[in-house]
Order: C-alpha cells, then sequence, then structure tokens
C-alpha cells in the first residue's frame, strides 16, 4: 500500500511547422494536494522546462513532404543534449502544424519517432490544438485567468495564424487563417523573389498587383500586400461575418466573438517583430530570413493597433507552441477512477459521444442510441479499441449511475465479445462509482478502464498513460488528428 | 423619545418591504400582512395559512453595483460558496444579503434541531436506536450521552444485530440530519455495492438517532466487527447544511483516541459526491482492514 505523496513525470513536446521544428522536454511534478481528511486530489503543481531544443529549419524532401529521418536524428540529438534517453521520457506530443500537417508527413513522421521517441510520443495536428497549445505556452491563457479578461493569443507562423480565445485560462473560441511570414520566399537579405504560394497568389490577385518568382521587389511594391493580409488576420478579431480576401484565407470557421476581445497576444515566429522598437526600413531587412515575417510582424501591430486592440507582450513568441505542447498536453484524469485493467498505456484511442444532450431515462433505450452509434462506426472503418465519452449520468443519484451502467454494459455487447477493453471517459466526477456498477452489472471480469473529470468534446483520439500515484491517476493527452476538418 | 422610535421603525420596515416587493421577493398580501401588524403596534403573528415562499436570486449572481472589473468578481465567486462580491448599503449588507445569511442560519439551526423523518427510515430500511441522550436538548448539552447507547438500544443491537461481521455500517444524525436525508439515498447503496462486490462481510445498517462520532465504539464493542463506520452529519456550516462525514475505526477499545479513527469528510454534492464518495470508502475499508489498523497507525503503515 506504498502511497507515495508526490511523483515526477518527464514529457516531450515536439512542433515541426511550415518553417520551423523545435522541441522542449519538461518536468511535470504531480501532488495530492488535498489534506489529509478529504478525498485525494492528484494536481500538477509543477512544470518545469528542462531543455529547450535550438530553433530549426524544418528538414524538407520537397517543397510539401517533410524529411522525416532529419527530424528524427534532430530528436535524437537534442536528447543527447538534454542527457536524457527514450525510455525516460513518460508522454508528450509530437504536433505538426501549419501547411506541412498534411497526411502523408504524419503518417511518416510517426514511423520515424515510433523506435526512439519514448513510450507514449505519438503525432498530433490540427489547427485547434496547435493554436491552443501556442496560447497556452506564450501565457495568454494564464493572462486571462489572472486579469479575468478575455485575450486572444495569435500564433503568427510561416503559413498561418492560428487564434485561441481565452475565457479564465480556459480555451473557448479558436480559428486559422493562412497568413504566416512565409508564404512569399526571397533570396536571403535580398529583394528576389524565389517562391510565391498559392494564399500569397489569392493576396496578390486582391490587391491588384502582379509578382512573379524571380522578380525584384521593392518594399513600397511589397508593402500594400502584405498589409493586406495583416488587415485578414485583425479583420477575424473584430467580426464574425466575412467577405473577400479574409473569407478566403480563413481554413477554419472564423472566430464566433461571443465575448469581446480587447487583449491580444501574438507569438510565433513572427511575435519579435511585433514588439520591436522600429518596423524593417530597407528590403535586406524584411528578407532577413528570406521571407517577409519581419514587415508581417510590423504590419500587424499597425493595423492592431489601429482597431483599437491593447497589445500584450507573451511569456514565449517563437517557443509558445513547443512550450504549450510540452507542458500542456498532458491532462490528468479524476482522483477517484475505477481501473481494473493490464492494457495501459493505450494510444490513439477513438473517442466517440453518443449522447447528444442528455442521456435517455432507462437502459435499454441508452443501449440503443450506443448501439446505433457503434454500428455507425463499423460501417466506417475502425476495429479497433474505442473510448465512449459523456458528461455524466442523468442525475449524480446511485440510481440513474446504475442505470447508466446497465445501459452501457448492454449496448457494448458485440463490442465486449471481442475482448476489447471498456474504456469510458466522464466529465462528472462519478468514474469509481460508474466502474464499480458496471462491474457489479456484469457477470464476468471486465478490462475496464472508467476514467472522469475530463472533457473530450472535441477531440478525436486520445492517449491514456500509465498509471500514476498508485493508480489514483492515469495521464491523458488529448488529440485532433485531422487538420481542417 | 419612544414615539419617535416607533414611528422610525415603521418607516424603516416599510422601506424594506417595498424593497422587497419592488424586487418581487414578497407578494402584495405578504407586505400588507406584515405592514398592517407593524401600524397597529401588534406583534407579528405568522400567517401560517400563507404557503408563499420567498425566493433568493441565484447566489452566484454578483451584488456589487458599478464593479471595476466584473468578471474577476464573477470569477472569484465561483471558487468559494462564502459571501464574497456581495455589495454594501453604506457600512452595512445588502438588504438580499442579509436575508439570505439569516435564511442560511435558519437552514444551519434546522439541520441541527431536526430529527431524521420516520418516513426516511422506513424507506431507507433502516432499523432506528437512540443515544442515552433522551432529547435534542440534551444531546446538545450532553456530549457524553451522545456517546454511548441507551438501555434499551443496547438491547436491541444484541438481540437483533449479526455480530462478528467483517463491517458494520452506522448512520448517525449528528449535528446534521439534513445530511443523512440528502446523502444517504446515494451513497449507503454505492458503498453497500462495494463492499459485496469485494467479498466483505457486512451487517445491516442501522441509524442511531442523537448520536455522536463515538457512539461507534459502544456499538463495535456489542456486535464484534472489525471495522466500524459511521456516516455522520457535519455540524452544519453557512455554506452547507448537508455536509456528512465517514469515521472508520478499526477494532475500537478502551484504549481508543481520536488519532485511530480515520476520516473522510466534505461529502455533499458540492463536495464529492455522495455516490462516488461511496465507492472511494470501499476502497479505504479494504485498506483498513488488509492493515489491521485505521488513522494515524494506518497512515503510518503506509
Amino acid at each position: 500500500m506504498l502511497e507515495s505523496t508526490n511523483q515526477r513525470i518527464t514529457s516531450v513536446g515536439i512542433d515541426i511547422g511550415t518553417t520551423t521544428t523545435q522541441l522542449v522536454i519538461s518536468q511535470l511534478t504531480i501532488e495530492n494536494t488535498a489534506s489529509g481528511t478529504l478525498v485525494p486530489r492528484v494536481e500538477i503543481t509543477d512544470k518545469e522546462v528542462i531543455h529547450r531544443s535550438q530553433i530549426y529549419f524544418t528538414p524538407l524532401l520537397d517543397r510539401d513532404l517533410i524529411n522525416a529521418a532529419a527530424v528524427s536524428q534532430i530528436v535524437e540529438s537534442e536528447y543527447q543534449a538534454a542527457g536524457l534517453t527514450p525510455e525516460m521520457i513518460d508522454t508528450g506530443a509530437v504536433i505538426i502544424t501549419g501547411e506541412t500537417a498534411k497526411k502523408e508527413n504524419a503518417k511518416a513522421i510517426i514511423d520515424a519517432l515510433a523506435g526512439f521517441a519514448g513510450d507514449f510520443v505519438v503525432a498530433t495536428a490540427g489547427a485547434n490544438l496547435e493554436a491552443i497549445y501556442a496560447g497556452k505556452g506564450s501565457g495568454a491563457a494564464q493572462y486571462s485567468a489572472q486579469r479575468h479578461q478575455v485575450t486572444v493569443n495569435i500564433d503568427v507562423g510561416g503559413g498561418t495564424s492560428n487564434y485561441a480565445v481565452f475565457h479564465e485560462g480556459k480555451a473557448v473560441d479558436s480559428s486559422c487563417i493562412n497568413v504566416g511570414g512565409h508564404l512569399i520566399e526571397f533570396d536571403r537579405q535580398g529583394d528576389r523573389i524565389t517562391y510565391i504560394s498559392e494564399p500569397a497568389k489569392i493576396a496578390l490577385e486582391s490587391t491588384g498587383q502582379r509578382l512573379q518568382a524571380g522578380e525584384r521587389v521593392t518594399l513600397p511594391q511589397l508593402r500594400p500586400i502584405v498589409k493586406a493580409m495583416a488587415e485578414c488576420v485583425v479583420d477575424v478579431l473584430k467580426t464574425s461575418t466575412h467577405v473577400g480576401l479574409t473569407k478566403e484565407l480563413l481554413m477554419t470557421p472564423p472566430l464566433q466573438l461571443a465575448q469581446s476581445i480587447r487583449k491580444v497576444m501574438i507569438s510565433g515566429g513572427v511575435a519579435d517583430y511585433v514588439y520591436a522598437l522600429n518596423g524593417p526600413t530597407t528590403m535586406a531587412e524584411v528578407t532577413a530570413f528570406g521571407d517577409f515575417g519581419p514587415l508581417l510582424g510590423w504590419e500587424l501591430r499597425v493595423s492592431l493597433e489601429k482597431a483599437g486592440f491593447v497589445l500584450e507582450k507573451p511569456n514565449e513568441t517563437v517557443r509558445a507552441t513547443v512550450i504549450g505542447t510540452g507542458t500542456q498536453s498532458v491532462n490528468l484524469s479524476g482522483s477517484t477512477i475505477h481501473l481494473q485493467e493490464n492494457t495501459l498505456p493505450l494510444r490513439n484511442v477513438m473517442v466517440i459521444s453518443p449522447f447528444i444532450s442528455t442521456i435517455p431515462e432507462t437502459p435499454q433505450k441508452i443501449a440503443e442510441v450506443v448501439k446505433t452509434q457503434m454500428l455507425r462506426l463499423q460501417v466506417d472503418h475502425s476495429e479497433g479499441v474505442v473510448a465512449i465519452a459523456m458528461r455524466g449520468p442523468r442525475t449524480m443519484s446511485f440510481a440513474d449511475i446504475s442505470i447508466l451502467a446497465q445501459g452501457l454494459l448492454l449496448g457494448l455487447e458485440d463490442y465486449l465479445s471481442t475482448d476489447k477493453p471498456l474504456i469510458i471517459v466522464i466529465e462528472a466526477d462519478c468514474g469509481k462509482v460508474l466502474g464499480q456498477c458496471i462491474s457489479a452489472s456484469a457477470n464476468r471480469s471486465l478490462e475496464m478502464v472508467c476514467i472522469d473529470q475530463l472533457e473530450v468534446e472535441n477531440c478525436d483520439y486520445i492517449d491514456i498513460g500509465k498509471p500514476l500515484m498508485g493508480g489514483r491517476v492515469v495521464p491523458v493527452v488529448l488529440k485532433t488528428l485531422v487538420f481542417n476538418r | 423619545m419612544a414615539v419617535a422610535n416607533n414611528e422610525l421603525e415603521k418607516v424603516i420596515i416599510q422601506s424594506v418591504m417595498e424593497e422587497l416587493a419592488k424586487k418581487g421577493l414578497l407578494s402584495q398580501k405578504g407586505k400588507d400582512h406584515v405592514m398592517s401588524a407593524a401600524m397597529m403596534d401588534t406583534p407579528i403573528v405568522p400567517n401560517t395559512e400563507s404557503k408563499e415562499m420567498v425566493t433568493f436570486p441565484p447566489q452566484e449572481e454578483m451584488q456589487i453595483s458599478n464593479p471595476f472589473n466584473a468578471d474577476a468578481v464573477k470569477a472569484m465567486k465561483k471558487l468559494t460558496p462564502a459571501r464574497i462580491g456581495i455589495g454594501r448599503a453604506g457600512t452595512r449588507p445588502k438588504t438580499m444579503s442579509l436575508l439570505r445569511f439569516l435564511a442560511d442560519h435558519a437552514v444551519a439551526q434546522d439541520a441541527v434541531f431536526l430529527d431524521v423523518s420516520e418516513e426516511f427510515l422506513q424507506r431507507m430500511n433502516l432499523m432506528s436506536v437512540q443515544s442515552a441522550a433522551a432529547s435534542k436538548d440534551e444531546f446538545l448539552q450532553r456530549p457524553d450521552l451522545g456517546r454511548r447507547l441507551s438501555v434499551e438500544a443496547v438491547k436491541t443491537v444484541s438481540e437483533k444485530c449479526e455480530k462478528n461481521v467483517q463491517v458494520q455500517i452506522l448512520i448517525v444524525d449528528g449535528l446534521s440530519s439534513s445530511a443523512i436525508e440528502a446523502n444517504i439515498p446515494d451513497l449507503l447503496p454505492a458503498l453497500m455495492q462495494g463492499l459485496k462486490s469485494s467479498g466483505i462481510k457486512v451487517g445491516a445498517p442501522f441509524f442511531v438517532k442523537n448520536g455522536r462520532v463515538w457512539i461507534q465504539d459502544h456499538v463495535a464493542s456489542i456486535v464484534n466487527s472489525d471495522l466500524i463506520i459511521s456516516l455522520i452529519g457535519e455540524r452544519p456550516g453557512l455554506g452547507t447544511a448537508e455536509s456528512l462525514s465517514a469515521y472508520m475505526i478499526y477494532r475500537p477499545n478502551e484504549n481508543t483516541v481520536e488519532a485511530d479513527r480515520t476520516v473522510i469528510s466534505n461529502i455533499h454534492k458540492g463536495g464529492i459526491p455522495p455516490a462516488e464518495a461511496g465507492a472511494h470508502l470501499t476502497d479505504v475499508i479494504k485498506q483498513i482492514l488488509a492493515a489491521k489498523a485505521s488513522g494515524v497507525k494506518l497512515n503510518q503503515q503506509k
């Protein structure tokens, strides 16, 4: 019955973006913070970044394909620099972002990193998640909770700008627009265009300019198009109905703006130029990195200030996403849960939420809903393990929890007959008693993971780690794999 | 002077009543009733025919006028049931917060002075016995009496309870009957199910009226169980009157001290939900049985 009062886990975050690739390793301390006479409450009490990698240019095979082998070399050498071996990594996430978030890239990277990136690290992508990690890494989430003000973080990278709106520390809205500092490429410190990406061509068309790869440009020629892009970024903060260029460049539904925004933080590679004292005055300054990032940053600041937004300085700029990924990707389940398993850790468990609003009244009706969902899944594809997610039982009464348990068992009869583990993720604090009820209703012993106090509404897949703190909690990574859905 | 005071009193009563009526918290009829009593200088006789209920605005409503940052107050209010963000009228509380305070105090007093209803005990199928304290007053004035069973109760327990079980469950009103009625219907079945699934032998749970924590030692001496657990109403506060604690002890005897008990407190819908607490208590009981110790002795073994 040995129960330590705290435990440390090592988490890795890897961000593979359009332009740069980075890695951070952090150490999370988890502790039971409840006093002796209360039910335990295990929380992450400290997050310390113990290693920051260099910022690498993302190794590419061609314009769209990532050189996964080179990425794995980067990871390997950074582990060495940090003095860690893959076995010492407990958890974490790889996030593939922006333009590079294509399916073939994700697959290649999962394969390339599977061998040595730790037992638990997996590829994750998705504009929403990237935006949220960036906002957590930059400090916008914390700022919104400390100052009690709605704060938006815009992570402006090479290919995309990702918005995450935070209210009291929680992400409430997110969006993504195809504006970034690397959409037009130049000779370094020169004025000759070497490449114009599709979204930049759209922007050029809308400003009526004709620029082509190979041409030389002056600052006054370049400025209008960069300004137009910057204004698109700011438009998204002003209204939720869009026309013209903004509409064309939006990659996801726009921000809902349910709460009005005044405070803005910018992170990402372009951010340092947003907060610079002066804007670039020569083409050589603009194209210092072979793109127009410095100019975009400056124009963004001008547009934001003109529109009356207040700019706040982030804690992290270019490293915000990777720090967010490394320190914020791990969630802990509630501290009273039901585990009866030998299968953890589990990776890429598909999450299904069968109940749209409230849970039906009888076990039969609950079973019907679950069965319908499971059938749909079979038609689609998957023979894999699934997690059934829900808000809570109809009420928190023991009777309703029992009914839910019976309904779930009945609805999952076929699934369980194939000896797959039963995985339940419930938001209300009743995971332990629900698991106990399921166990009592089943007439045989089940492999079961019944965890609570996790919101998984917006995610597609979860990873569930090995139990920590003597089986009190499990670490969970929530993932959205589909980009631009 | 007396007359002047009287007049002033009337004016105050009138303006309070009007304020309440304006906020829709008091019907015209209710207001007239109170006013006429005030005007005639007769003590108010409660209008027992009226079933009128006063409805308070939701507790999370922010009462500060012209706050600098309303979101901040709302966020803080979410973190605590304490009376913050209630504003003020001069140096005093606003009418609404004062009334809420009085109402919560009344709820707390009811929790202590009311009995757990017969109907509830029947519905839960609980045998009922009483401590040596014959009335609520005696219970409150004489803590020692609440710590042992009445002569009659000793007889009932020795005759009716199963002996030498692993676990005996007591439900004790303690200082909050409301906590019993609010939590036991969800806690007890969850706990019984958990113990049964774990193959633990449990005696039939029963109820003790006017009981305190230590009464478990007396019961254990009669039923000779390995572990005895009391689910007892906590002293009510102004935040909640429905909080329940579980006190567990392994084989108490005459040398038993407070540190020998393991306690899980704060069981109510705003703390740990009662059904989840039942499942958690099963784990704690298993630990105590395995360690053959409770309280500090159990923690030292961990």
